[in-house]
């Protein structure tokens, strides 16, 4: 087959092209599946943990919520309600690191962490995540200007929280000053869901309450992640896309001489277009797959590079690689097909002169 | 064979053709002379279909070349074509680059002429593991596969020695004797020895 015999007898222009092609798609994968991955590993925090979540009303983020925890007590007595617990979420600087998660959790959500050595916090101890633990040889570290014991670390899926420290809500309540950031509430009951939030409503003038898919769907920081990863993810799709296109066109004008030939030997336009449709798609379709696998290695390299702290996790969803395989394709047969459709359509003389210039 | 009739052709706003017509028969061997830019390598191509006339109007065995529906079978059935540069193509071996050219029933004939040309053991190394001499036979061999009525040669020995020079215009007179018409562009005076007509041009013009 001419197309292959055409790839593997210039194997230096042949590697140019499927390098540029595999850097761009791989480009697009990574930043996509960066931003996907955070906002994944948020929701996956707060839906896996309880059907309802209740909030300060008005409030845009959970870092400046405060809600009063003594509603607890309200909620537990509702019926169809398993177990709720409170949770405040923060950060601070501890020891070296510049920025980590700070997790106060009620004493029943202990066991959502799995602990790895030691054992639960008291007042006054923390457990560490892993990748957090890793940089600490310390039997104490000091968070906000206050000393805190190790008294074991956990491990979890969630990037945020393996890189981050679990204390109860007493010591958090101290060190963010408030009662608690969110309350998340479990059910029994999927179809009691909607009555329960209304009665919990009630209770409290000053809370919002939401299923947790509703707050995923509508939390703002989410929406503000999304929309910037869409707007980086497009402009990257969009230069990757265009690099791939105008690689392919500057290929296909530096073969201008050679198709100039063909079409003095009487091959016809179809045969040339054909023989480049087929050169591409193998290219592309290689570059593509190896791209695929550079992002799969890097992203799972991303969780264990000490300095991210286990903070920036990327999730690949097959909807994205499909859209990115069929744009890949599409870009690289219009680089390639339409300056060789213009091409072919020139005097077979002027081309090969073109190609000799 | 060929009439070419108030033939003109313009680069741009440059006119380089200036209203030539003349005839070519079938079997002559025919040597287009001049120095460099007095348009001979234009009269070729557009004797040849590879390019389009910008004025006038151009029969080869009685069909006029612009009221031809498939250009390129045409092309690959009646016209044999040698280049200066030979323009093998460097990522197919010298079968592979006859092949290309050879009508699907004329392939028969690759190996023939490669043993007549006495490079069948070339047959499947490539363009740039042959010597220059080697190559112009080979682009020789492509333009006789199809056994077309027409040969056109555009200083087909401008990049050979004397020695290689000579074979080649005995391999293109020897196409003439088996009754194809060749016409040759050249600077090359040598082929005056094999040439039947001659058409001299100066500034696009015939003298």
């Amino acid at each position: 087959m001419i197309s292959l015999k055409a790839l593997s007898k210039n194997p230096f222009k042949s590697l140019l092209i499927f390098s540029s092609i595999t850097i761009a798609v791989m480009a697009i994968f990574l930043i996509s599946s960066v931003s996907q991955g955070i906002i994944g590993m948020f929701s996956k925090m707060i839906k896996t943990d309880g059907d309802i979540i209740i909030t300060q009303k008005g409030i845009s983020d959970t870092f400046f919520s405060n809600v009063n925890i003594a509603l607890m007590d309200k909620i537990d007595k509702l019926e169809h309600v398993t177990t709720s617990y409170a949770m405040i979420v923060g950060a601070s600087p501890i020891g070296h690191i510049p920025i980590a998660g700070i997790y106060g959790t009620s004493a029943n959500h202990f066991s959502h962490y799995k602990l790895s050595s030691g054992k639960y916090p008291n007042e006054g101890e923390v457990i560490l995540g892993e990748n957090l633990a890793k940089q600490f040889t310390t039997k104490n570290i000091n968070i906000g200007n206050k000393n805190f014991e190790i008294s074991g670390t956990y491990s979890s899926e969630i990037g945020f929280e393996e890189g981050g420290v679990v204390m109860n809500m007493g010591d958090a309540g101290n060190l963010f000053n408030r009662s608690a950031s969110f309350i998340l509430v479990s059910s029994d009951s999927p179809n009691e869901i909607d009555e329960i939030v209304k009665k919990i409503s009630n209770l409290n003038s000053e809370i919002e309450v939401k299923t947790t898919q509703n707050f995923v769907k509508e939390y703002n920081q989410f929406k503000i992640i999304e929309n910037s990863s869409f707007v980086i993810s497009t402009l990257a799709f969009a230069m990757g896309l265009m690099g791939i296109a105008s690689v392919m066109s500057m290929i296909v004008n530096s073969r201008k001489e050679e198709f100039g030939i063909m079409r003095a030997l009487g091959k016809s336009r179809f045969f040339i277009i054909k023989n480049l449709f087929f050169e591409t798609l193998i290219m592309s379709f290689s570059a593509y797959l190896f791209a695929l696998f550079l992002s799969f290695g890097i992203l799972a390299l991303l969780p264990h590079i000490e300095m991210l702290q286990g903070y920036v996790n990327g999730t690949l969803s097959l909807t994205s690689a499909i859209y990115v395989l069929a744009s890949t394709l599409f870009m690289a047969l219009l680089g390639s097909l339409f300056p060789a459709w213009i091409a072919s359509k020139t005097d077979p003389i002027l081309l090969i002169n073109q190609g000799c210039a | 064979m060929i009439q070419a009739s108030n033939i003109s052709h313009f680069y741009g706003s440059e006119q380089v053709l200036f209203d030539l017509s003349f005839e070519i028969k079938s079997g002559e061997f025919l040597f287009l002379s001049g120095e460099s830019g007095s348009g001979k390598s234009t009269l070729l191509s557009i004797l040849s279909t590879l390019l389009k006339p910008s004025m006038g109007e151009l029969l080869i065995d009685t069909e006029a070349v612009d009221k031809i529906k498939n250009i390129d079978y045409f092309r690959q059935s009646k016209i044999g074509f040698v280049f200066q540069f030979h323009y093998l193509i460097n990522y197919l071996s010298v079968y592979e680059n006859i092949a290309l050219a050879a009508m699907d029933n004329k392939k028969e004939n690759i190996n023939r002429i490669l043993d007549e040309l006495g490079i069948l053991e070339l047959s499947s190394r490539y363009p740039n593991e042959i010597s220059g001499g080697q190559r112009q036979r080979v682009a020789v061999a492509r333009a006789l596969v199809n056994e077309p009525k027409i040969i056109f040669a555009d200083e087909p020995t401008g990049s050979l020695d004397s020695k290689n020079s000579t074979i080649v215009y005995g391999l293109l007179a020897e196409a003439v004797k088996n009754g194809t018409t060749v016409v040759v562009a050249s600077h090359d005076m040598q082929i005056q020895n094999y040439a039947t007509k001659i058409i001299r041009l100066k500034d696009g013009q015939i003298l």
